[in-house]
């Protein structure tokens, strides 16, 4: 992990250390948002809308209409980016990427300055109204620190969510898209994710963002927003002491949350 | 009146059911509220749910409702009467997300259709878990609005609201106005169709699309003037030990048998029957015809909340003259046997069947009214004369189509015959027609052929008039109740042990229903099928139910049901002498030709009554069974001797 990461972002290890892929079928997919309600119900969850991305839905089912009125359903959740720039633009690097796939906020560190929300190339994080905290998709590292799969692929009816080790994922998804005559979506993406999508019509008829190859990809933090938590007290003054003693430690963080020309690893 | 003979009519003295302030703590998967609603007033009232005591007893759904039902209407109350009550009661289990099956809603009333015993409707789909997402277990509508109103609650907050947009819609329109008009694309809506409005006998409760509570809710709905009740919210029910609730509801999912498009493009039920009604119950025999242009639709798996048993389907017809009707069904198919049953065909009879769901008239109320009509056409009895000009042809889409507008809008002379029902429908026809109807003491039985097999047909004549009875035991005793050795022989040629089987298996259907659960996903064939279903129960409330207590349970809420009818009327000779007499025919054809229940009656019946703690011809319950099951209360009903 250190030789891929370097100390750019924070890394851990849940169990033994080999990654792991979620799969999501398009084509097996009913859209009947089982796995957006199982989300829910892992984590507590109030049952707020299931048609938009919030801290407490952290799985959306596109197009947002009822359940069963769609042919073409895709998933919008975390994709697990193997680079991911959420984890990059933290100030206080409270988003860790373990070695088993996971990217994980830590509500404890977050200090709430939306960078990661910009960041995410597919707009999966969000705020929590509550606290104030980033919230998105664990991957349920909690269940798989005890080798279970995500609470949302066990849910799912019609065996459109798989999980496995990455290796298997991954072939087992070129064959099914070989199968029926579709494409893999997310080996790419930002430099490949680990949560991988079997599509068989255009991205866009499913309402799925295009992100290209390139690892980190280009944030969208606007210069306002920037300008306010350098010359602000926003996030609070502890927030501020951590993200300045973070800067002096890991100087090479700031090119990519400062400089979004900046040259990529 | 004097003030003693007053209050001897009406049992109304609920005070002690629902407490001012919890005295004992609410067991898990509550919310600890029912909303009382006064249509007449248009006020509403919190009522806390009972203490812990009378909450083990009656647990929820049918059983918490009954008994309510059973305190507070009055005994001369009359269906249409704003006196007229419905209870409507969700379970601990409903909306954990954690087991299959955990989206019942059941509503009980006097029924329209019998008008002396309890009509019952029970729902899944999403509605019943957003009721207590919005933080109710139960509602109690009561009085009549003055103009069509719907109740919309919202995060624990009721209103009542002007309905007069969405009166006169089908259910589906409805369905998606009300949603609109309310702003929340996540509200649920369960509402009445034009059925409903015009009381229609048997007309339904139609929610989340799919879904129908049958057997006249909707009609009282429609005496009261409110057609829907709309429901949204974010909570959700207490847990009393979470981990061990996501095994059991693990377990319990194991059980399922799994439904699959492919079944969606067969004949339904009829096929696992071995016997479709056709021409008004003459013929049993499926041929290619019925399923023609099935292959071709476009079907969509439309589960309920988190259940993977998969029930519910979409379905785009893709051929024959309706092509492009979308049709929302669930499990069951009583639709698809309805249309059969007139003649109609292949995807014919899946456009007819949105159409009736949409109108929301209960299938078999219609399907057995219409087909006594139609064997009258082609034996003479009507003509066109009498028909106001329409063709009563087997398999007559237009007609049939006609005939559901005419229903369900009470038109005429036919509309209003049909509303009122299949036995009326005879009487008005004359000759022999009468000998022509099903029917169970004036309500029908869910349309299926259901004439060769022992275990439904007993079922079918036992239960409370028009209302879909719980029971019906298979051929194969559930392996959990292994253990009790009175099984018979559960052979199709003869009657022994059917009679108990029905009891057992009416039992644990009953406890399946009062927890919130759906008996579609309840697996008495598989081993753990009962037992992880009763772990997941434990572990939400925080009880210790063995199966034995499950199935008092469920023998609790059944009596409660026997009771509702003593008191009004009801005798358990009504059982098999009110049937109609089409219902104990001999299969006419088919493998099963020649098999009737109908030589070993009133026996069954008896046996039947007798092994519940009931008087085999008065239906009373004994004392010792009302001892046993705790409801010494009612002891004024019960058999003396």
């Amino acid at each position: 992990m250190n030789e891929k990461y370097g100390n750019l972002i924070p890394t851990g290890q849940l169990l033994d250390g080999k990654p792991r892929t979620i799969l999501f079928d398009a084509i097996k997919c009913i859209g009947c948002r089982q796995c957006v309600h199982a989300c829910k119900d892992w984590n507590d969850h109030p049952r707020t809308t299931v048609f938009e991305i919030s801290s407490s839905n952290w799985i959306t089912m596109e197009p947002p209409v009822l359940e069963g009125l769609s042919p073409l359903w895709a998933r919008n959740s975390c994709m697990h980016c193997e680079y991911p720039m959420c984890a990059a633009v933290c100030p206080v690097e409270a988003i860790t990427k373990y070695e088993e796939g996971p990217v994980v906020i830590d509500p404890n560190v977050c200090i709430g300055c939306e960078y990661c929300i910009y960041a995410c190339p597919w707009g999966v994080i969000s705020k929590d109204d509550l606290t104030h905290k980033a919230s998105k998709c664990t991957m349920c590292s909690d269940r798989m620190s005890e080798d279970k799969s995500p609470f949302c692929v066990q849910a799912c009816p019609v065996g459109a969510l798989d999980f496995g080790l990455q290796e298997e994922v991954s072939a087992k998804a070129r064959t099914r898209a070989q199968e029926v005559g579709g494409y893999v979506y997310g080996e790419k993406e930002a430099g490949g994710t680990q949560v991988l999508y079997v599509l068989k019509e255009k991205k866009e008829s499913y309402g799925i963002r295009s992100v290209g190859p390139q690892k980190y990809p280009k944030h969208k933090i606007s210069l306002p927003l920037m300008l306010k938590d350098l010359f602000t007290l926003r996030c609070g003054l502890q927030g501020k002491v951590r993200a300045l003693y973070l800067a002096i430690i890991h100087p090479r963080r700031l090119l990519y949350r400062y400089w979004p020309w900046r040259q990529v690893v | 009146m004097a003030a003693g003979g007053l209050e001897k009519l009406l049992v109304a003295n609920s005070s002690d059911i629902f407490p001012r302030q919890r005295k004992t703590t609410l067991p898990g998967g509550y919310m600890g509220r029912i909303l009382r609603v006064d249509l007449n007033s248009g006020s509403m009232k919190d009522e806390n749910l009972p203490e812990e005591p009378m909450l083990r007893k009656f647990i929820g759904g049918q059983a918490l409702a009954t008994y309510i039902l059973l305190r507070e209407l009055p005994l001369d109350a009359k269906p249409y009467g704003p006196e007229n009550k419905v209870v409507m009661m969700t379970g601990p289990i409903t909306g954990t997300g954690f087991t299959p099956g955990g989206t019942k809603v059941t509503a009980v009333y006097l029924s329209p259709l019998t008008n002396h015993t309890l009509g019952r409707g029970a729902a899944s789909g999403f509605w019943a878990v957003y009721l207590k997402a919005a933080g109710y277990d139960g509602i109690i509508v009561e009085g009549a609005a003055p103009k069509p109103t719907y109740l919309y609650i919202n995060e624990g907050r009721a209103e009542l609201r002007d309905a007069s947009s969405a009166w006169g819609k089908g259910a589906t329109e409805t369905e998606d106005r009300l949603r609109a008009e309310v702003g929340i694309k996540d509200a649920k809506v369960m509402c009445i169709g034009p059925a409903g409005e015009n009381l229609v006998h048997a007309a339904m409760l139609c929610n989340d699309y799919n879904h129908n509570a049958a057997h006249s809710g909707g009609a009282v709905f429609g005496s009261k003037k409110l057609k829907a009740i709309v429901v949204h919210g974010t909570a959700r029910p207490p847990l009393y030990d979470r981990a061990r609730l996501i095994e059991a509801g693990l377990r319990w999912r194991k059980t399922l048998m799994v439904r699959h498009e492919a079944e969606k493009r067969t004949a339904g039920h009829a096929v696992d029957l071995g016997a479709a009604p056709n021409f008004n119950f003459r013929s049993t025999v499926i041929e290619e015809s019925h399923i023609e242009g099935f292959d071709k639709n476009r079907v969509t798996l439309r589960p309920c909340f988190q259940c993977q048993r998969l029930c519910p389907w979409d379905v785009e017809l893709k051929s024959g003259n309706h092509s492009g009707t979308v049709g929302h069904f669930n499990a069951g198919s009583e639709w698809l046997d309805t249309f059969y049953n007139l003649g109609v065909r292949g995807n014919d009879a899946l456009y007819l069947a949105q159409r009736i769901n949409d109108l929301g008239i209960e299938c078999s109320h219609f399907s057995c009214g219409v087909g006594v009509a139609f064997e009258a056409w082609e034996k003479g009895l009507l003509n066109a004369e009498k028909t106001g000009g329409l063709k009563f042809e087997w398999g007559n889409v237009e007609v049939i189509d006609r005939l559901l507008d005419m229903a369900a809008r009470r038109e005429g002379y036919w509309g209003n015959l049909l509303a009122e029902g299949p036995v009326e429908v005879a009487e008005a026809i004359g000759g022999d027609a009468p000998k022509w109807v099903v029917h169970t003491k004036k309500g029908t039985p869910a349309l299926h052929d259901w004439r060769p097999h022992f275990g439904q047909m007993i079922r079918e004549i036992v239960a409370s008039g028009g209302m879909k009875p719980q029971g019906g035991g298979s051929v194969n005793p559930p392996p959990d109740l292994k253990y009790r050795e009175k099984w018979g022989p559960l052979d199709r040629n003869d009657p022994a042990g059917w009679s108990w089987s029905n009891a057992l298996s009416e039992q644990y259907r009953q406890f399946c229903g009062l927890i919130g659960g759906c008996w579609f996903a309840q697996m008495h064939m598989k081993p753990d099928g009962l037992n992880s279903m009763i772990d997941s129960f434990n572990a939400t409330t925080g009880w210790n139910f063995d199966i034995d207590q499950a199935l008092e349970a469920g023998h609790r809420s059944a009596m409660l049901q026997s009771i509702f009818g003593t008191q009004r009327g009801w005798i358990a000779e009504h059982d098999w002498k009110d049937v109609g007499a089409r219902f104990l025919e001999p299969v006419p054809d088919g493998k099963h030709k020649g098999f009737t229940i109908a030589k070993w009656l009133p026996e069954l019946v008896y046996e039947y009554h007798r092994l519940m703690g009931r008087h085999e011809k008065t239906g009373r319950p004994f004392m010792d069974t009302l001892k046993k099951l705790g409801l010494e209360e009612f002891q004024e009903w019960a058999q003396l001797d």
